[in-house]
């Protein structure tokens, strides 16, 4: 095989498992930013971080009603530690992707790349 | 306090030891759940004899019935074998199950984290996958989508969340009563195999609870249920850690390596999910 035909397809390979890794890790970050709370779901969201906070300057830090990821609406009591509870999730998850990402964008071949965590 | 734990069925075919899938899944849902095991199988005597019967709360013994449901496994994308699929137990579990509050979960769906632990907080009485992910993301999902190209919203009876209510009881029988109707069930609902799935009886049971249209009777469980087909082949396990050969795309028999820690995954793959087990229970 032409010597340029056989690296191009090498480092095809190597973007087809780093694409399919990158894509589990966007997952595995949807997954860690999920939020339970008195029984529902939130994803802990740019929009819905903004909101509460939204909420939490016009001094409404009583109680709300938000609807959570399945639309379910919810009455969430306490306003500042649902606050504290999305944002928690929020940066953990980020935190950890970002790192992780960094790490696996590092890995300059296919054994590297689904072994990057060892 | 409302009692917790999770239902597993383990029915042998000639080929597929599901007892030990559920002796290996039973000691995951220990670790990552920290919930109890039940299991219902009709092999007893082979489990009594081969494993560690401790790993499980209870053990229901079911009536050995062999069906007459033939469906073609992979082992990755170039090897295949014909085998018996028992799956026609899985409506009994609502009058079997010991617990007030149950995920029921196949063999093949390997736990490793504590996500499905939720389930248990949550406000609604029935949960299910709807939402899922190819892990190789490289064939149609259609058919994980909808049960028919003209047909309902397909739900995942892989993994199920029910508590004990009066509604999931007429659900439950609802099943039964589909599962003893089938060829009839499978034609309204235009599914052109004749092969009982039950993911196929769950989809079409809620969608008759809702009124014969879109509703909320079942909820999503917490997350997205990922998945690898029979075509890939499930390499190593180690903990949380997963590393698989999957299909790669128009190249028939030729393998991408892939990599997820801390993800749940369903292992569709059962002889290369039973070559890991070996494995693993031969390092004891």
């Amino acid at each position: 095989m032409d010597e340029r035909l056989s690296k191009a397809l090498d480092f095809s390979n190597y973007m087809v498992t780093l694409n399919n890794q990158k894509r589990l890790l966007a997952e595995k970050y949807q997954e860690n930013l999920l939020v339970f709370h008195n029984g529902c779901q939130f994803t802990a969201t740019k929009e819905l971080i903004n909101f509460v906070k939204l909420l939490l300057d016009n001094h409404q830090d009583d109680s709300a009603v938000i609807t959570d990821d399945n639309g379910i609406p919810a009455i969430v009591e306490d306003i500042d530690s649902f606050y504290n509870l999305i944002i928690d999730a929020y940066f953990s998850a980020s935190n950890s992707y970002h790192s992780e990402y960094m790490k696996l964008k590092n890995q300059r071949n296919v054994e590297k790349l689904v072994d990057y965590e060892k | 306090m409302k009692s917790k734990g999770a239902f597993l069925i383990a029915r042998n075919n000639a080929q597929i030891d599901y007892v030990k899938q559920a002796v290996f899944l039973a000691k995951r849902v220990k670790k990552y759940l920290d919930i109890p095991t039940t299991v219902l199988t009709d092999s007893v005597d082979y489990l009594k004899t081969t494993y560690d019967e401790t790993v499980f709360d209870r053990i229901i013994p079911l009536d050995y019935n062999p069906q007459k449901n033939e469906r073609v496994y992979f082992d990755g994308a170039l090897y295949q074998k014909q085998a018996t699929f028992n799956n026609r137990a899985r409506c009994q579990v609502y009058d079997l199950t010991p617990y007030d509050e149950t995920v029921l979960l196949d063999t093949d769906y390997i736990v490793s984290n504590n996500l499905l632990k939720q389930c248990f907080n949550s406000q609604e009485d029935f949960l299910i996958y709807k939402e899922s992910k190819d892990i190789a993301e490289v064939r149609d999902e259609q058919e994980f989508k909808y049960i028919s190209d003209t047909g309902v919203p397909f739900y995942w009876a892989t993994c199920v969340y029910f508590k004990k209510t009066k509604t999931n009881e007429i659900f439950f029988n609802l099943l039964q009563h589909i599962e003893e109707e089938w060829d009839h069930y499978r034609r309204v609902y235009q599914i052109t195999s004749s092969l009982f799935r039950n993911d196929f009886a769950f989809s079409i049971a809620i969608h008759i609870m809702n009124g014969f249209t879109k509703g909320d009777f079942a909820q999503e469980m917490p997350g997205k249920m990922l998945y690898t087909t029979d075509k890939d082949v499930l390499e190593q396990l180690e903990d949380d850690k997963m590393m698989f050969l999957v299909e790669k795309k128009n190249y028939l028999g030729e393998y991408t390596a892939l990599c997820t820690k801390g993800q749940t995954i369903h292992v569709m793959n059962k002889f290369s999910l039973n070559r890991i087990i070996d494995k693993e229970l031969s390092n004891g």
